[in-house]
Order: structure tokens, then C-alpha cells, then sequence
């Protein structure tokens, strides 16, 4: 998935004549400037990160005049929200809301096929009504085939309740397009909210558009950095590293997020980052159980599929070293059919390169686990190639458990913790 | 110096110095290529390796980049094959780290 800023999705939004606020994307206090001549006071300041919750975190802030705008880009600007660094502003006229409402067009996985929602209560995360008020939430489902009509969304907005008829004119219009930038766009969501009643009919004030990113491809227009899931924040350098990876090469991917990119949630926990590479998302979410009880945190998920060739394996053990605050490293295949000994040459080949003093023997612990298709030939390239004797490595065969393979890990980590003190 | 290169499918190359080759008791990166290799690309013409596909081929992925012949010339053979995978993002990434990876730190 990939999500874009509310100054994109709006800019989306305004190319299929959804109502936006007037706005401009700024990254310094001269642009803001500039800009509110154009837009005139009062105005909206708006942190453009990718986490929800933006508000009450503290990420928009209003100004009536010069000097409170100055204050508030300087504020907003390289303020962390949800860990997100603040690295541009939307400034936008400030809206006379009459009333908010919520509008969506998003997958729904049970039916396989999109669907509508609406809810006239707007500006809380529709999560949250699901939770507090589920009887104001409306969907109706959507033949893709067939498409969404103006009188679809009327449908839709009449069980909504009380909305003038003027209201719901406008609202089943807006409807209709927000469908079409789900549809134009490749979205697995575009969410309005709050959707706000103004004088002059209806205007979007949030923009939440998530992409598919495997339709990427063909959305060139949105200039959008390729990157696996990434959650509520932008992806980071290292996952778009990563994401070029399967660019070029359909044979097998391999997907890495990383799940605390600069370990600030293990520490916080006290416990140890260490980085992963699985072979089956299943297996990696089993190996992470058993680590985080024992004290050891994967601040990355990998998970390789469809039989990657060698070359892709040596490419991403070599990222997920590069993770400067891992103090240990697991591979850990299912039993699985994919042909293990070239995950072990790829690995091999970027521990070479990695310590080439050693001949490949890792500096921080290291547990290795080969269970599947030629997983004696994987385990015994590691043996041939010297890297087994390392001191800080265990190259483990298919009699092993994931819970054996932590605590294996744990004992590892614990003795060169000691011998060490680590890095 | 005799030398054999071609680019494979993932965007690096392989490159290997022919007369390490002539030298060479076993062969080993084409026996590799033929048996666990998956690719079966190599092949040896007048005591050497030599593609058996068009180097068109070979890019287009024949190649199925195992790396088992550079290990196994590695260990077995004259050291003459190296392969060539660049990730420049990783590299870019690398420049404009504050802390070192691990792995360049001394225990």
C-alpha cells in the first residue's frame, strides 16, 4: 500500500471536480508566507505525515494573522508526529463548516469487491463509530463491473437520514467521483473526513488515498516511490531500497518493511533489535513471537516468496545489515518448497562481502535455519564455506522449532553479550 | 586478458578472467552451472567457459543467478569468476547513515 499525503490526495481529488479547500504544499516559513498573500487569513496549517490521528497529536494549527502563521510553520516544521518527522505544511483557507460527515470507497475482503460507506458523523475515525455508534454507519456494495451511480449514492445517503434533498443532490454527485478516483487511481481506500456542509455545498477536508502499490506500475503519474507496506508513515529509504529489489527481477520477490526503523520502540521496551529475513510470513510472524518474550524485538519483517533466485536473497541480507542498530540476525525458513541452497549462496556471498576478514563470520549473533526443498545442500554450503565455525553463528537444519531457534538465539546473544559487550 | 562478461537479469554481471580458467583443474563453475545450477548457461569450449545462450539470452534472465559458480570457483577453482550485483539505493542509504552498521564495528 501506498499512501499518499492529503496535499496529493487532494490534488487527486480536484482532478475528478471534488470540492478542496484552496491550498498550497509548503516547506519553510517564505513559502507560507507567500502563499497566505494568495490565500488571505484566516488559513488552516496542516503536517503532511501519513499517520492518523494527526490532530490530536498536535499537527494542525490555524492562523488569523503574520506572526501567528510564523509561529505555526515553525512549530509544525520538524516536529515528529507518531514518529513521522514534519518535512512539509499544507496551508489552505480556513473552511466555514457547517456540518462534518464521512464518505469512503474502499476493498471489502469478505465480498471481494469494493464498497461504500457513508456515516453522517465525520471527523472521528470511523473506527471509532464502528465501535461507539455502529447503527451510523451505511455501506452498500459495489458491482465493479457494473459501477457506481448517482442513484446508488442516493440510496446510500437516504438511509444516512437527515440530509436536505439539496444536500444529498450534492453529496451523490461527490460520490460518484470519489468512486472514480478509486477505480482511475488503483486505491485500496479514498476516504473523505471529515466531508464538511458549506455554504456552497459540500468540500472534502481530509484526503486519505491509499494505492495498491502492486498497480504502481501503471500509476506513473503519481510519482510515488515503490515501497512494500509501510503503515501510517512514509517509507523509509531502506524499504525503498529494498522495493527495487523485485523491480527488475519477477522471479520471486522479497518483501521487507521495517517494523522500527530506528529502534526506538525496542529500546523504549528494553528489548534487543535484531534483524530477520523469513521464508514465509507465517514463520516470520512465529519466529517474532517467540523472540519478543525473550527479550529480542525484529526491527524489520521480511518475508521471501515464489522461489527468489540467489541474487535476490545476497541484495537483502545485505539490507538487512545495514539496520545500524540490529545487535543479532535470524534467517528462518517454513518448510517450505522453495529451493533453500540458493537463499544459503545469497547469504554466503553477502556475509563474504560483509566481513571479508573473517571469510563471512559474522561480529553479532547470527542463527540460521534451513527447513524445506535441498535444505542438507543449504546447511552444508555453510559448513563447506567456513561460516559455520564462526564463532557468533549457528546454521541450524530442519529438526528445528521456531521456539528452539529463539531460545538457540537467546543463548548466543547472551554468551557474546558477555565475551563482547557487545558493539 | 582474455575476458568472458555478461549481464544478467537482476541488473549486475559476471565476469569471468579466461586464462585463470585455462589453468584451471575443475572446472567447477560449469559443472556447477549444469548440475545444482538451475540456469545451465555455461558450457566448455576449447578448455574454458563459454555461454551457451546469446548474451541477449542470458540477460533476458537464462541466467537464474544461483551465484553457485562464483562459490564454487571460489572454492574449488582459480578464483577467476566474480559476480556483480550493485543496489545503489543501499549505497545511497549507506552514505547518509550517522552510525555505522555492525558489521564495519570491531567487537
Amino acid at each position: 500500500m501506498a499512501r499518499l499525503p492529503e496535499y496529493q490526495g487532494k490534488a487527486l481529488f480536484n482532478r475528478k471536480g471534488i470540492p478542496v479547500p484552496e491550498g498550497r504544499f509548503v516547506q519553510s516559513a517564505d513559502e507560507a508566507m507567500n502563499v497566505v498573500h494568495e490565500l488571505g487569513f484566516p488559513v488552516a496549517i496542516k503536517a503532511q505525515v501519513l499517520s492518523g490521528r494527526r490532530g490530536e497529536a498536535g499537527g494542525v494549527l490555524f492562523a488569523e494573522d503574520r506572526d501567528s502563521l510564523s509561529q505555526a510553520v515553525a512549530e509544525l516544521l520538524g516536529k515528529r508526529i507518531q514518529g513521522s518527522p514534519v518535512e512539509g505544511l499544507l496551508l489552505e483557507e480556513r473552511a466555514e463548516v457547517q456540518r462534518e460527515l464521512y464518505m469512503a470507497v474502499t476493498a471489502d475482503p469478505s465480498t471481494r469487491q469494493p464498497i461504500a460507506i457513508f456515516s453522517p458523523k465525520g471527523g472521528v475515525d470511523i473506527e471509532e463509530t464502528a465501535e461507539t455508534e455502529p447503527a451510523a454507519i451505511f455501506t452498500t456494495p459495489i458491482d465493479i463491473l457494473r459501477g457506481f451511480y448517482y442513484y446508488d449514492a442516493m440510496d446510500l445517503l437516504r438511509q444516512g437520514g437527515d440530509l436536505e434533498s439539496r444536500q444529498m443532490l450534492t453529496l451523490a454527485n461527490l460520490f460518484t467521483r470519489l468512486y472514480q478516483v478509486y477505480r482511475e487511481y488503483d486505491c485500496k481506500l479514498a476516504e473523505i473526513n471529515p466531508l464538511a456542509l458549506v455554504v456552497q455545498g459540500a468540500m472534502a477536508l481530509d484526503a486519505r488515498v491509499d494505492i495498491d502499490d502492486d498497480a504502481l506500475a501503471r500509476q506513473t503519474t503519481l510519482d510515488i516511490d515503490f515501497a512494500e507496506e509501510a503503515g501510517e508513515r512514509a517509507a523509509t529509504l531502506l524499504e525503498i531500497a529494498a522495493a527495487t529489489i523485485d523491480e527488475k527481477d519477477h522471479r520471486g520477490t522479497v518483501h521487507f518493511v521495517q517494523t522500527d526503523p530506528d529502534a526506538s520502540y525496542a529500546k523504549t521496551t528494553g528489548k534487543i533489535p535484531v534483524g530477520l529475513d523469513a521464508v514465509g510470513a507465517g514463520t516470520g510472524l512465529t519466529i517474532m513471537d517467540e523472540l519478543v518474550p525473550l527479550g529480542y524485538y525484529p526491527i524489520d519483517f521480511c518475508d521471501s516468496s515464489g522461489n527468489p533466485v540467489g541474487s535476490k536473497f545476497y541484495r537483502i541480507t545485505k539490507v538487512i545489515m545495514a539496520q545500524p542498530h540490529i545487535e543479532g540476525y535470524l534467517f528462518v525458513s517454513c518448510v517450505s518448497s522453495q529451493q533453500l541452497d540458493n537463499a544459503a549462496r545469497g547469504i554466503i556471498k553477502a556475509f563474504k562481502e560483509l566481513y571479508p576478514r573473517s571469510g563471512g563470520r559474522p561480529n553479532i549473533p547470527c542463527v540460521v535455519v534451513f527447513r524445506g526443498g535441498w535444505d542438507d545442500v543449504a546447511v552444508e554450503l555453510f559448513r563447506e564455506h567456513g561460516i559455520s565455525d564462526g564463532r557468533w553463528i549457528k546454521v541450524l537444519g530442519r529438526d528445528t522449532t521456531e521456539k528452539e531457534t529463539a531460545e538457540i538465539f537467546g543463548a548466543l546473544y547472551r554468551e557474546w553479550k558477555k565475551e563482547t559487550g557487545g558493539l | 586478458m582474455k575476458v568472458l562478461e555478461f549481464e544478467v537479469r537482476s541488473g549486475g554481471s559476471i565476469r569471468i578472467e579466461l586464462e585463470k580458467c585455462e589453468s584451471c583443474e575443475t572446472k567447477a563453475c560449469v559443472k556447477m552451472c549444469n548440475t545444482q545450477g538451475m540456469g545451465q548457461i555455461l558450457e566448455l569450449k576449447d578448455g574454458v567457459p563459454a555461454l551457451k545462450y546469446s548474451l541477449e539470452e542470458v540477460k533476458r534472465g537464462a541466467c537464474t543467478e544461483d551465484l553457485g559458480c562464483e562459490l564454487e570457483c571460489e572454492l574449488h577453482g582459480n578464483k577467476a569468476l566474480v559476480i556483480t550485483l550493485p543496489l545503489p539505493e543501499l549505497d545511497e542509504y549507506l552514505e547518509g547513515l550517522s552510525e555505522q552498521p555492525t558489521y564495519l564495528r570491531e567487537a
